[in-house]
């Protein structure tokens, strides 16, 4: 029941917050744009034409290759502006709850501390999965009854958004209740998301780089961080139905964001207020 | 066994160091209060003597460097041992998304209370404190006044076996502050625990039936209001008498507070202080001073709190 309590307290803070329905206003533009807008007709199986505004396109685009396409694009965006709306959107909302006033009453309450700031997590957590399971699944159903293909290698995209927001967002986690500054933990986070498909070309800067003290370097930043920039192409792989390298990606991402949670939970223990 | 005291402090204390400086400041030093089950008890002390300190260190919201405070015998740290408790803290920060009901359903699900419970409870709240027609309403409408009584509201809504209230009538107007004042009597009629942390004295003296003032992170006199503020008094001035007979006057007196090397022993009778100075001749200890006494409790903290090199050391609040 606390947790609920706690869980739904956040999901209220973040609908009073006009960011989030503007993440929920563009979603819901895009699935009406795939509803209204994009006529696709099929014969026999194949796509007759396919229009957007009224305008045919020429020739007969392979229907499979136009669907996977759309889901792509809207992946990458969900990734690239949808993730950085998304970390901007709950930067504030764990140093608003730190404010003097107001995180006295909460710890004056029969809850751990623990309890107080997962609870806000997993409450931003779940605003942003709903927003994208809202989206992706939307034009996923769209697309599916306007062309008849369902592929489900598009639903991934709500696995792997989630999984690296919620990586992303105990950074977040951790500048708030370290420093309470919305700014800096939007500035940092947004520069873990720039700095990863840097860091991914790895194997080129092996070849450049000329000491092994900078390589170890290199590689050392590599596995530590967030692989933001993997992880989006692992999901465009998966929609496009191509194989991935492995897991790592994954595994280390989740490692990189368990770490900061702790860190951050060890911190809020500590503090004072 | 259940403690017969709702809030009980051992040697609390706590230490602020600077990071960078490793400058230290002791915002509460050592103090050791006790406040019985059923008592309305006053906080009191001038700016930075450590109230806002102490109260959060019981609320846990501050982990003290030394000692430790009990609620209800329970370690405050314990999170369940914080579920009796109702607080109103000063300057709130209510979140201005939520409705006046809306806040009350969440801080009650929060002390435990089920959602029957609520749906049961909030109204009855909302009605306690004169709210009910801004039930819907944003509490970024409410003035400062209402915020203070939904607060109230919120403080009451699981009901607590104690209170923690932290300037509860601050920008209430005298109305309100009566209505207040008359839900906090009826609580205490009902056996519960108020601890009121105020700097408004006619209001303490009103309503608590026992007070402590801290003054440099120490308690310098603590009492029963009755007794500090008696009518007609005496203070027994006396230069270190042996430990075993300090004891037994701090029993006997009213009140006791320490300075300059002398203790202040306040009595609220004269056949009490008669008693008193019996012991001490027997004992051929030597009495500064005798002073008959007449204070409100204004006098009480002015003396205690203007005496500037007070050597504060915890008073009895029996």
């Amino acid at each position: 029941m606390i947790t609920i309590a706690l869980i739904r307290d956040t999901f209220r803070e973040a609908l009073a917050r006009k960011i989030f329905w503007v993440l929920f206003g563009l979603s819901t533009l895009m699935i009406l744009f795939f509803l209204f807008i994009l006529r696709i007709d099929i014969v026999a199986g194949a796509t007759a034409t396919v229009a957007i505004f009224g305008r045919e396109t020429r020739g007969n685009p392979d229907i499979d290759r136009v669907v996977r396409g759309v889901y792509g694009a809207i992946a990458t965006f969900l990734y690239t502006w949808g993730m950085f709306l998304a970390v901007f959107a709950s930067a504030g909302l764990v140093p608003s709850v730190l404010e003097p006033g107001r995180i006295e009453l909460l710890l004056s309450k029969p809850l751990s501390r623990t309890h107080i700031l997962l609870g806000r997590f997993i409450g931003n957590v779940l605003v942003v999965s709903l927003n994208t399971t809202y989206l992706v699944l939307g034009v996923w159903t769209i697309l599916g009854v306007k062309t008849g293909i369902w592929s489900p290698g598009f639903l991934i995209a709500i696995a792997t958004t989630t999984f690296i927001f919620a990586v992303l967002l105990a950074v977040v986690v951790l500048i708030g209740v370290t420093i309470e500054s919305a700014a800096a933990a939007t500035m940092i986070t947004v520069a873990l998301m720039i700095i990863s498909p840097i860091l991914a070309q790895t194997s080129l800067m092996m070849r450049l780089l000329s000491s092994e003290w900078s390589r170890n370097v290199w590689r050392t930043l590599y596995y530590v961080f967030p692989k933001v920039y993997e992880i989006g192409k692992m999901t465009l792989d998966a929609i496009q139905s191509r194989t991935f390298a492995g897991f790592m990606p994954l595994w280390t991402s989740a490692v990189f964001g368990a770490a900061m949670l702790g860190a951050a939970l060890a911190i809020f223990h500590r503090r004072d207020f | 066994m259940e403690s017969e005291f709702a809030i009980e402090t051992q040697e609390l204390t706590k230490v602020y160091r600077s990071r960078w400086s490793g400058r230290e400041v002791r915002a509460i030093d050592s103090i050791s209060l006790q406040v019985r089950r059923g008592v309305i008890f006053g906080l009191l002390g001038p700016n930075g003597a450590g109230k806002t300190t102490f109260v959060k260190a019981l609320l846990s919201a501050v982990r003290p460097t030394l000692g430790t405070a009990l609620i209800f015998g329970r370690d405050a740290r314990e999170p369940s041992a914080r579920r009796p408790i109702g607080y109103l803290p000063e300057n709130h920060r209510f979140p201005t998304y939520f409705s006046g009901a809306g806040m009350l359903d969440f801080y009650a699900a929060l002390s435990g209370v089920d959602a029957a419970g609520r749906k049961k409870l909030i109204p009855e709240q909302l009605d306690l404190v004169g709210l009910s027609d801004w039930a819907g309403v944003r509490i970024g409408k409410y003035s400062k006044g209402m915020l203070q009584r939904l607060g109230l509201a919120q403080a009451l809504i699981h009901s607590p076996s104690i209170l923690i209230l932290d300037e509860p009538t601050d920008g209430v107007d005298p109305v309100g502050r009566r209505q207040i004042r008359e839900i906090l009597t009826r609580c205490e009629e009902r056996g519960v625990t108020i601890f009121v942390n105020s700097h408004l004295l006619a209001e303490v003296e009103t309503l608590c039936g026992e007070v402590a003032i801290l003054h440099k992170g120490k308690v310098a006199l603590s009492g029963k209001m009755r007794d500090l503020t008696a009518g007609k008094g005496y203070r027994l001035t006396v230069a270190q008498p042996p430990e075993a007979l300090a004891g037994e006057l701090r029993n006997r007196a009213s009140s006791m507070a320490v300075r300059d090397g002398l203790i202040d022993f306040q009595f609220a009778s004269r056949e009490s202080v008669n008693a008193a100075v019996d012991l001490l001749r027997a004992e051929r200890c030597e009495i500064e001073a005798l002073t008959p006494t007449t204070s409100t409790l204004e006098d009480v903290f002015v003396r205690t709190v203007e005496n500037k090199d007070v050597v504060v050391k915890s008073g009895s609040n029996k």
